[in-house]
């Protein structure tokens, strides 16, 4: 770009950038709101947390709800561990079926393929609730209660028809080209999967992995129904603990300080992954 | 598809639950409780106290309570009941009924501490003349006052309204102190709330509240339009705050502690909240009140012990159910963490003499009522429940009658299934 161009440029491309700009600082500042209106509630003391009228900052400053949820019954850390492991099974299973779900979905000439992606979705559209206790009898039956494979598994019909959606998707995208090279080449359909199809379809694999994850963490019901024990309980359950007192009283401070920490992982696994997430939603949309 | 795909990690993942079996079959000792999250301290103080004298050990799991009733429901079902259930009192009828509950009437019967245990208790948990449970960690409800704003207020601090028209008066006077100070709190949109506090002043004032079945009794007599009214003149008149609307019980109890409140309805349990909290708080508690001094009841509150059908350790959660009325579990449990004793007998005991909130709080205990009804939950404790319907109706609509003979169909309609 020469000096002598740029000036006449510059003051239109501003005037959009900083609109653009604005609306920007406008949304983040709405959807930082009640983050950061947490934050501070986590860190006012117990009794100011709880006051009437509420107050926007913390007039102390207190690590009491913090200490309080760090040895709530079990302990955080066990709460923590629970909900991690379960959430890391969900993404193994997820992954191990929807992979291969979607690789057939899109690439083979299966008889009546769309009426059984069909069937796959429609779960989608019951309320989960419909569908706890037959999934709890079924687990019962399958020796899975109070496991937290049980639990996963659970976890995983969740989120499953989602995946499979999401995999499909993405491995449609992929030009028939690519396969039909691997195939003259002498690949498998495995080869040609692990080796062709699976590097070019990561972004899609990490969105599975990223929502099974979220849906996994935030989950609450089937947590509490299929759980027995104390030890065994995940991050949201404890939440609902921490929140209750009597008749129907809420323990704001704990619970601000508990949304806080429960909102940590979700953060750090979505920025380390959010580029892929990005792509991967998109891939298949516009075909 | 997913059928096919599930016996692939069926295998391993049986493995892995054999082995979490067999890690368990070794304590065997070890007897599993659910508690409701809100009873979850008190509850815990006794199995501690249980934990230190006795070879059977007790886990205690906290359960959130709304969703206490769907989960031991469903556990009872599948066969993976605890061993021992402390829940809500109000829902025994229901348990009772459906068989979910062992059947203990022998032991108790042989009991000498029965006897003594509060009568509440006794009635809530006996069906067709069968005993399934007893009172575990209770609580009942008193109305409280600040007495600093009745200081304020030029009213007698040491003394609380005696009737439901002095606590009209009451409240009028220390909302005239002005400013955010209002005279008087209740939860508008809890349901819960208002059976535990308000329903008392109109069981207190005559009348009789949930019916049994289609054809019997349901808010009959004055008290109920007695205090429907008199909680319409306070909103009227501005000496309630607008929250208390919506307010779903969030704050039931944070409303007061605030100090801007003269008057509420509270539970028992503000005593050890107020001292763990607030312990310069100046207030007292008095029983609910009805239309006449001396007229006065209770909502007889707090969780009963039991145990669930198809328990794994029956016999050793049988010696709980004996414990529970012990001396040792009454006095070194209850009374010393300041709670009261579910036995009569013991009510007046060491930890007590010389309290008057707690022995206020006995009292109550003594007088309180509590309903032995089917459907509790969809006839008061549900957001869409007749019981919340009528107070609106009639407190922020202004219909008394009309809301008093809605709520009454409706009441009678849910009883009748």
């Amino acid at each position: 770009m020469t000096d002598a161009a740029a000036p006449l440029r510059r003051p239109r491309v501003r005037r959009g950038e900083y609109l653009a700009g604005a609306i920007c600082v406008a949304v983040i500042a709405i959807m930082l709101w009640p983050l950061v209106m947490s934050a501070f509630a986590s860190f006012k003391s117990p009794a100011e947390a709880a006051s009437v009228p509420p107050t926007y900052l913390p007039h102390s400053f207190s690590f009491d709800n913090y200490r309080e949820i760090l040895t709530y019954h079990a302990g955080l850390f066990s709460y923590v561990w629970n909900s991690l492991s379960v959430a890391g099974l969900t993404i193994l299973f997820c992954l191990a079926l929807s992979v291969p779900a979607g690789y057939a979905l899109a690439r083979f000439p299966l008889p009546g393929k769309e009426v059984i992606f069909l069937i796959l979705l429609a779960s989608m559209m019951l309320p989960f609730q419909a569908l706890l206790i037959p999934l709890y009898l079924l687990l019962n039956d399958l020796g899975l209660m109070a496991s937290k494979p049980g639990l996963a598994v659970l976890h995983t019909i969740l989120q499953l028809p989602f995946s499979i959606y999401l995999m499909r998707n993405s491995f449609e995208a992929i030009p028939k080209e690519m396969e039909e090279a691997a195939v003259v080449d002498g690949a498998s359909s495995f080869f040609a999967l692990r080796r062709i199809f699976l590097p070019l379809v990561a972004p899609g694999v990490v969105t599975v992995a990223l929502f099974a994850f979220i849906t996994s963490w935030n989950e609450f019901i089937g947590a509490l129904i299929l759980m027995n024990h104390e030890d065994s309980f995940t991050v949201p359950v404890m939440m609902t603990g921490v929140m209750t007192g009597n008749f129907g009283a809420i323990n704001w401070g704990g619970l601000q300080a508990s949304v806080i920490i429960s909102i940590l992982p979700c953060l750090i696994v979505y920025l380390l992954l959010q580029r892929y997430y990005i792509s991967g939603l998109l891939s298949g949309a516009v075909k | 598809m997913k059928m096919t795909s599930l016996p692939g990690f069926r295998r391993l993942l049986l493995t892995a639950s054999v082995a979490a079996f067999s890690a368990s079959a070794v304590e065997a000792e070890t007897l599993s409780m659910w508690v409701r999250e809100s009873a979850a301290d008190p509850g815990k103080l006794m199995v501690d106290l249980w934990n230190t004298s006795h070879d059977n050990k007790i886990e205690l799991t906290a359960i959130p309570d709304s969703q206490m009733i769907t989960k031991l429901a469903t556990s009872v079902q599948a066969g993976n009941a605890p061993d021992l259930v402390s829940f809500d009192l109000i829902y025994m009828p229901d348990f009772m009924k459906a068989g979910f509950l062992t059947d203990v009437t022998d032991q108790l019967n042989a009991d000498p501490h029965y006897a003594n245990h509060i009568q509440a208790y006794k009635d809530i948990a006996t069906y067709e003349g069968k005993i399934y449970g007893v009172g575990f960690t209770p609580d009942v409800s008193v109305l409280a006052w600040n007495k600093d704003l009745f200081k304020a207020a030029g009213l007698d601090p040491e003394k609380g309204p005696q009737t439901i028209a002095e606590v009209v008066e009451d409240a009028r006077k220390i909302r005239a102190l002005g400013g955010d100070t209002y005279g008087f709190w209740f939860s508008g949109a809890c349901p819960g709330c208002n059976i535990f506090v308000t329903s008392p002043m109109m069981v207190a004032a005559g009348s009789k509240m949930l019916p049994k079945n289609g054809t019997d009794d349901a808010l009959t007599g004055d008290g109920v339009k007695t205090v429907l009214e008199a909680l319409k003149t306070m909103w009227d008149e501005g000496m309630i705050p607008a929250n208390a609307e919506t307010d779903t019980g969030a704050n039931f109890v944070s409303a007061f502690t605030t100090g801007k409140i003269g008057i509420a309805g509270t539970g028992g349990f503000l005593i050890s909240l107020m001292a763990r909290e607030h312990p310069d708080f100046n207030y007292g508690l008095t029983v609910l009140p009805g239309v006449e001094a001396g007229q006065v009841s209770a909502f007889v509150g707090g969780d009963v012990v039991a145990i669930p059908a198809k328990g794994k350790n029956e016999a050793a959660a049988r010696e709980f159910l004996t414990w529970v009325l012990s001396d040792d579990a009454q006095l070194n449990g209850l009374a010393k963490n300041s709670i009261l004793t579910t036995r009569t007998d013991l009510a007046d005991n060491e930890y007590t003499k010389g309290n008057d909130k707690v022995l206020t709080t006995a009292k109550a205990l003594s007088v309180g009522y509590v309903p032995w009804v089917f459907h509790f939950a969809d006839m008061v404790n549900s957001d869409s429940s007749p019981w919340i319907g009528m107070l609106q109706q009639a407190i922020f609509d202004g219909d008394v009658d009309g809301a008093i003979t809605d709520a009454r169909a409706a009441m009678l309609e849910i009883a009748g299934r």
